[in-house]
């Protein structure tokens, strides 16, 4: 015989709303959670309640919780706020995981300068990258030094030309951040200036003649972009 | 306010852990989460502590809710209101702490059952005006408050089975009602 859910003694129906409502002491509601599980027909009587008591939320009023909850939850979910949106729009990311860019960031850091207590200065990162990889730079803003460390990863400047990075504020023309060197780490100073809005900048390299681009403007192909995001 | 289609979709794309729909669907439903917790457990903090709890579960429940009866709205309120109980329970007493999560059951009404339900939600104040007005307090008080029989009971200054019986023909004269 099944049992539709008219066939429900009304007992059972009453016992699944003060199930709802949490008014069973601890050994009733563990009894009805055992029965739950093998009674679909009591189960859709816990449903049948939820809808119904359901009507009453509509008279809640909404308030907004302090943002620092959603910081927080995120903590708590993911151990860091959540900053990844912009790498998974910009699509650059596919190479290089947030994990690996971290570690990179970090020894980055410890490769350039000696031991000292890192300041709480604010770190920010930026992978500048060819679109299919052939030339790849991490760069890493030291606050407390005002400088934008680099370590290139991939690839290198063609024979008798060089590298010349460029930063680029929203709506700006770019700024130059001098020619690279060859080694594949240095530090460059960022220009008080572009200190600010760091997190909207934009790093670019570009191939340029020896001694960089003689109008103050990029003057060969933009070879690797990156968005500077805060770690 | 949100879509139900929207509200569905934001947590479908969370049960494949899809942190950015995740994000949304936090922006989009906190506000009412946040209320409705207000509501059970009155202090600020505790309820910031309990928000965070709801959502860690809509977080890490969200592939059940496809098998689960309710609206999604429903679905995270009842995961708030449950989380906000336990809270609240377990600053008073001692009682074992509920997975919020675990009291939703997956059963599967018919169309023809949810949208029933759906016209009684609508239902539901109106019947409630007909019970006698400390009844209606009373059931209020337990579905938006988390009060226990033993709170009503002493509130309402009446023993603890007068008050069950009370509530539980309360409950039923609410049933009879909404099917009306």
């Amino acid at each position: 015989m099944t049992t539709g859910p008219d066939d429900i003694p009304q007992d059972d129906s009453l016992l699944a709303a003060e199930y709802v409502l949490r008014l069973l002491d601890p050994a009733e509601d563990a009894a009805f959670r055992a029965r739950l599980a093998q009674e679909p027909a009591l189960a859709a009587e816990v449903t049948a309640w939820t809808a119904r008591l359901s009507g009453l939320d509509a008279g809640v009023a909404e308030v907004a919780p302090r943002p620092a909850v959603k910081t927080g939850l995120e903590r708590r979910l993911f151990g860091q706020p959540q900053r990844l949106s912009f790498w998974q729009r910009a699509g650059l990311w596919q190479a290089v995981s947030l994990a690996s860019v971290a570690v990179a960031a970090f020894f980055a850091l410890q490769s350039l300068q000696p031991p000292q207590p890192i300041a709480p200065a604010p770190l920010f990162v930026s992978e500048i990258a060819a679109e299919d990889q052939s030339l790849r730079l991490l760069a890493v803003y030291d606050g407390a030094a005002g400088e934008v460390r680099l370590t290139r990863t991939a690839g290198g400047a063609a024979e008798g030309r060089v590298l010349q990075l460029w930063a680029i504020a929203p709506e700006a023309a770019p700024v130059s951040l001098g020619v690279l060197p060859q080694d594949s780490t240095t530090a460059v100073t960022l220009p008080e200036a572009l200190r600010a809005g760091l997190a909207d900048l934009v790093l670019a390299v570009s191939d340029e003649p020896p001694g960089g681009s003689p109008t103050g403007a990029p003057t060969g192909a933009v070879l690797a972009v990156g968005a500077v995001s805060p770690l | 306010m949100a879509t139900t289609e929207e509200i569905e979709d934001l947590i479908a794309r969370s049960a494949l852990g899809d942190r950015a729909a995740f994000s949304r669907l936090y922006d989009r439903t906190s506000a009412k989460l946040f209320g409705i917790i207000l509501r059970v457990l009155k202090d600020r903090a505790s309820a910031e502590d309990a928000l965070q709890d709801a959502f860690m579960k809509v977080w890490r429940h969200a592939s059940r809710y496809s098998a689960n009866g309710a609206s999604p709205m429903t679905w995270m309120i009842t995961i708030a209101r449950n989380t906000a109980i336990d809270h609240l329970r377990r600053r008073k007493e001692t009682v074992d702490a509920d997975d919020a999560a675990d009291r939703l059951v997956s059963s599967t009404p018919t169309p023809e059952q949810s949208a029933v339900a759906a016209g009684e939600a609508r239902r539901i104040t109106a019947c409630l005006d007909e019970l006698e007005q400390d009844r209606g307090a009373a059931v209020r008080g337990a579905y938006l408050e988390g009060r226990s029989y033993a709170d009503l009971a002493e509130s309402f200054g009446v023993p603890l089975n007068t008050m069950r019986t009370w509530l539980r023909r309360s409950l039923q004269r609410l049933q009879e009602c909404m099917a009306r």
